[in-house]
């Protein structure tokens, strides 16, 4: 019994140095007037830039470069940049966890990039500052999208992504169907869509890969959310503080239930592999633009060319909608209260001399208009930048967006088998309850 | 069952019984085999899919030749092989894992092994509590988020660039599981061996480090192993300590942490992921191997009664 | 945090002290002992190294993460962190009653716990006295049994989604279809996605637990089997008479250890299914509030009730199955 009285002693204990602890949060770094740091040996002001990839990729090459170009460019007017490059490899939250551990210790960058979806709750937290009197106004307008929050201007994108359809050429030629009158200016519709996956089918080839196997992650998401947009519907409220009535309205419900009709047909299912396409066995393969250097390098032996293969734009209904959305530049609220520096990296990191010799090395999207891209007409790239120019959509801009992903992915997941607008409403009312949350 | 096959056979030379020995052990075998295929297919996939290209393993997945090489065209495995060493220079990561086990290990064994020493054997004030303490802390397991962890070590140990790397071994050094270990097992070693000792005018340290170390080779040899597959396989805590440096290279990184980083480069094939998923898995095995009967006498011997 | 640690240590020194000074007190109320000052100095001077250490890098972190469980801390505002009280434990147990989330994850941990626990142990036995023969060939199984151990989770699972895959071309599928079975989606289905986890959990550890089943079946003394077999006994008998009991203290450090793994299981639906209601687990609840929706207060309180209900069970677990001595 003693020994007992012993131990319950102990834990009691044990609890209240716990509690001792939440008194004593974590120390904040003392505000300082200066720009940045200074190079001991050339006097000169440092500005610090974290990148999320690793250098020795290309697209880590093609920013070694520009920052080079950068120092030898302001030599003279006494601003050196200083990059880090932090893979986002351990696990999903490993680049977030490293850009928070660092602004916990009082390190954080001057200039970071983020993850457009993540503008509202960095910019709510203050992990941003609100750059919309930094940039000139016509380089904002050379954007096809701005990372805002409440109307302020908080990021600009590093280049653009979309998505589409690669479709297999050979299997469409022997099939004796032609898709050559799809384009984003005269886009498909829901229906024809489902013609093209009738014939495939008819032609025993598994029609699509709609990818709604991959709700592990952002995937899914990113690649069908236009879906919904052009049904007509939406997700929250346009401050992104409301769900209920956005994410289960009838319009919404629309998107989701023409996905399902892919599933109940048999045009699509979750059991389709991810190398599948690759390997031939699929007619169409719903991707982002990361895709076109995989099918131009790595499956010689089923797209030897681009004879083989080509990009269909996504289809409409009520509208016509894109995906847009890629990684961004924004400059942090960190300790460093003189932006002057920080801010004529930014605008050289974003200017088109650096987007065209980004792009041009990584084989994405420029993220400014004014890039002169000279995609050949009917070309892969082509459909995508256009694609940006007329029909691109966002994600919803709230500051619960890792739930709204979890909210769709659980739909997408579920779509099989459950009913679309029950569905809905569970995951609205998750939504919901995750934004009330936020807001107080 | 299988018990059977050795124990409760009385010696009789007749020739029946020795055909039934001869079958039963080939079922043994048979079984064995079919057993530790079940164990090995993710060694047989990574072997197989290391001698691939792209394209061919695209046209495996998810068939049964997936575990299959591919003959055809082995060029393509030195290719996977050769550019692991080359291209990623993996030699370099797998140097610098060694030498923290190794540093981590030697620690591990002081540090824990001494406490280990004083809790199975020397009395003093205070001992309850510490002996509830470690119970408890290998009991309840607390689950905890390993940002205060790295607030401790930036903080308090205010590591710079350099010094970065005592972040990385200094919590590999201390398990109080290991404590646990090493005192079970030092209890089991008969007071006499030590009482000789100070007769002699030994002082504590000498006997810990004259006798009771050397008869505890088994249980040495466990810890060692376990901190060393530790070591080997973290990759989440050293990439979030270790820093860049100005080209954007992490020379200090340990193998795991490096091999995570390096796939998450564009252009790198699952066959050359593979292929470095294999070469660094030699090391853990071979160690497995040569300490295994090791391992088995030092929990043995501790007994852990918990 | 380098002032809130401070006072940490020295609650921590304090209740040491404490302790000391009762033992000292007990000891000399009994007068059986009596405690050396020149053996208590070099013990503490010995410990030192130890005790720092596992202050700074084990207990610290974890009383700061319990800590956190009173607090609002949201992970992108780690300077404004204040103390809230009881609130995350009250929105704990409504989500809870509300069926939500944690309730499914509560409910799946269970079955996880329920159906890995045996099932796991029991594969470690099994493979430990197939392995634990006087062949030579066995010590190459005892190897071929450790290696899914060792082997990076990513790439196991991986494989485990090639086998499981639902479509017609997947391995198990395609196995089962020679059979004439249907294709299954076996891990978007709720009936069957738990019990493959299951599986691949207790495949993917048995191995090390099998090894501590061989340290403990090298416990056991030959002449207990010789005088069992003396007595007629079969294969079955001389089991239940003379491994299992040399077997106790075994199995109840390995019971405690593979109970406590598997509640906090948490990569395996993760990698498999990634967050759906019928295959989270606590864990992966915990690891989806404080990462990806960044409550890290909130998930510390999950943390703190997850660590007492475990702790209360493997300490009744303890007293129920340890040898009365």
């Amino acid at each position: 019994m003693k020994k007992f009285f012993n131990r319950l002693l102990i834990l009691a204990l044990t609890g209240a140095m716990a509690l001792t602890v939440a008194s004593c949060g974590g120390g904040k770094t003392n505000d300082d007037n200066s720009a940045g740091e200074v190079d001991p040996t050339t006097g000169s002001t440092i500005v610090k830039v974290m990148f999320h990839v690793d250098v020795k990729s290309t697209e880590g090459q093609a920013y070694k470069k520009r920052i080079e170009a950068f120092n030898a460019a302001y030599k003279d007017r006494n601003i050196k940049a200083s990059a880090t490059y932090k893979a986002r490899s351990a696990g999903a939250a490993g680049y977030e966890t490293e850009l928070l551990n660092n602004q916990v210790s009082g390190t954080l960058a001057d200039i970071i990039t983020f993850d457009a979806p993540n503008t509202a709750s960095y910019a709510k937290s203050e992990l941003l500052y609100d750059i919309s009197s930094l940039v000139p106004d016509d380089v904002k307008n050379d954007f096809f999208s701005l990372n805002t929050y409440n109307g302020d201007l908080y990021g600009l994108p590093i280049q653009e992504s979309s998505a589409g359809f690669y479709y297999n050429k050979k299997i469409f030629r022997e099939l004796g169907i032609d898709v050559s009158g799809y384009t984003v200016d005269s886009p498909w519709t829901f229906d024809q869509f489902k013609d093209v996956c009738a014939k495939l089918k008819a032609g025993n080839v598994t029609p699509v890969d709609m990818r709604i196997d991959a709700t592990k992650d952002e995937m899914a998401t990113y690649l069908l959310y236009p879906f919904i947009y052009a049904a007509g519907g939406e997700f929250t409220s346009p401050d992104g503080y409301t769900a209920t009535g956005y994410f289960n309205s009838d319009k919404t419900a629309d998107g989701f239930k023409f996905i399902k009709s892919l599933i109940d047909a048999g045009y699509t299912s979750y059991s389709i592999g991810a190398t599948d396409f690759f390997d031939g066995r699929v007619g169409m393969y719903l991707s982002s633009g990361w895709t076109i250097p995989d099918l131009d390098n790595k499956y010689k032996a089923v797209f030897a060319s681009r004879d083989d293969w080509g990009l269909l734009p996504y289809p409409k209904s009520v509208t016509a909608a894109s995906a847009t959305g890629s990684w961004s530049l924004g400059i942090t609220n960190n300790h460093h209260t003189d932006k002057s520096a920080a801010k004529e990296l930014l605008l050289w990191l974003i200017s088109t001399e650096s987007s065209e010799a980004i792009t041009t090395a990584t084989g994405m999207i420029p993220a400014r208009k004014s890039v002169n891209t000279n995609y050949a007409e009917g070309s892969p790239e082509y459909t995508l930048l256009k694609q940006l120019e007329t029909t691109g959509r966002e994600r919803p801009v709230t500051v619960a967006y890792p739930t709204f992903t979890t909210c769709f992915n659980q739909v997408i997941a579920a779509l099989g088998t459950g009913d679309v607008n029950s569905l809905l409403n569970t995951q609205a009312d998750t939504l919901q309850s995750e934004m009330n949350r936020l807001k107080r | 069952m299988e018990n059977s096959v050795y124990e409760n056979l009385p010696e009789i030379s007749d020739k029946s019984a020795k055909t039934r020995k001869a079958v039963s052990l080939a079922v043994y075998i048979a079984a064995g085999v079919i057993l530790s295929l079940i164990f090995l297919f993710p060694i047989i996939f990574m072997l197989a899919t290391s001698t691939k290209s792209e394209s061919a393993y695209a046209a495996s997945a998810g068939r049964i030749t997936m575990f299959l090489p591919d003959f055809a065209n082995l060029g393509e495995a030195a290719k996977n092989y050769g550019n692991v060493f080359t291209d990623y220079g993996i030699w370099r990561y797998a140097l610098n894992s060694l030498t923290y086990a190794a540093i981590a290990i030697v620690l591990n064994v002081l540090i824990n092994g001494l406490a280990g020493y004083v809790m199975a054997k020397m009395d003093f004030p205070g001992k309850s509590f510490l002996s509830f303490m470690i119970i408890f802390l290998i009991v309840v397991p607390v689950e905890t988020s390993i940002i205060p962890l790295y607030s401790i070590v930036k903080i308090m140990l205010g590591l710079k660039e350099g010094a970065s790397v005592i972040g990385v071994i200094l919590p590999a050094a201390i398990s109080i599981f290991n404590i646990f270990l090493f005192s079970q097992f030092f209890e089991s070693i008969p007071q006499e061996y030590e009482e000789a000792a100070r007769i002699d005018g030994a002082n504590t340290l000498v006997v810990f480090f004259r006798i009771i170390l050397p008869l505890s080779k088994p249980i040495v040899a466990t810890v060692a192993v376990f901190c060393f597959i530790g070591v080997w396989n973290d990759y989440i805590w050293p990439s979030m300590i270790l820093p860049y440096n100005q080209e954007g290279e992490w020379p200090l990184y340990p193998i795991q942490a490096a091999l995570t980083t390096i796939q998450s480069i564009q252009g790198i094939t699952t066959g050359e992921i593979m292929a470095s998923l294999i070469v660094t898995s030699i090391p853990i095995f071979i160690i497995y191997v040569l300490a295994q009967k090791y391992i088995v006498q030092g929990f043995g011997t501790a007994g852990l009664k918990m | 945090m380098t002032g809130s640690a401070l006072i940490i240590a020295a609650v921590f020194i304090a209740i040491f002290v404490a302790f000391a000074v009762y033992d000292v007190l007990i000891a000399k109320k009994r007068s059986h002992k009596k405690y050396k000052t020149g053996t208590a100095v070099t013990a503490y001077l010995m410990l030192l190294p130890a005790v720092v250490l596992a202050f700074l890098f084990i207990l610290l972190p974890i009383l700061y993460s319990l800590g956190y469980a009173f607090t609002d801390y949201y992970l992108l505002q780690p300077n404004s962190i204040s103390f809230i009280g009881f609130d995350n434990f009250k929105q704990v147990f409504e989500e809870l009653a509300k069926g939500g989330t944690i309730y499914h994850a509560l409910i799946n941990t269970a079955i996880f716990v329920v159906g890995v626990v045996p099932l796991q142990i029991g594969l470690a036995l099994g493979l430990a006295l197939f392995v634990n023969k006087p062949f030579k060939g066995s010590k190459i199984f005892k190897v071929c049994f450790f290696a899914p151990v060792v082997i990076s989770l990513s790439v196991t699972s991986f494989l485990w989604l090639q086998i499981l895959s639902p479509s017609e071309t997947g391995l198990l599928n395609s196995l089962l279809g020679v059979f004439g079975v249907a294709p299954h989606d076996w891990l978007r289905d709720p009936v069957t996605a738990m019990p493959c986890i299951i599986v691949l959990s207790a495949w993917q550890g048995c191995g090390y637990q099998m090894l501590i089943f061989l340290s403990g079946l090298s416990n056991i003394q030959k002449s207990l089997y010789e005088a069992a077999a003396l007595d007629g006994a079969g294969a079955w008998h001389k089991f239940t008479a003379v491994t299992w009991p040399g077997l106790r203290s075994t199995f109840v450090y390995i019971l405690i250890t593979v109970f406590i793994g598997a509640c906090r299981i948490l990569t395996q639906p993760m990698l498999m299914t990634g967050y759906q209601n019928h295959t989270v687990t606590l864990s992966y609840y915990m690891y989806q509030q404080g990462y990806t929706y960044r409550w890290v207060g909130y998930s510390s309180a999950v943390a703190l009730l997850m660590t007492i209900v475990i702790g209360t069970i493997t300490l009744i677990q303890r007293r129920a199955f340890r040898e009365k001595n």
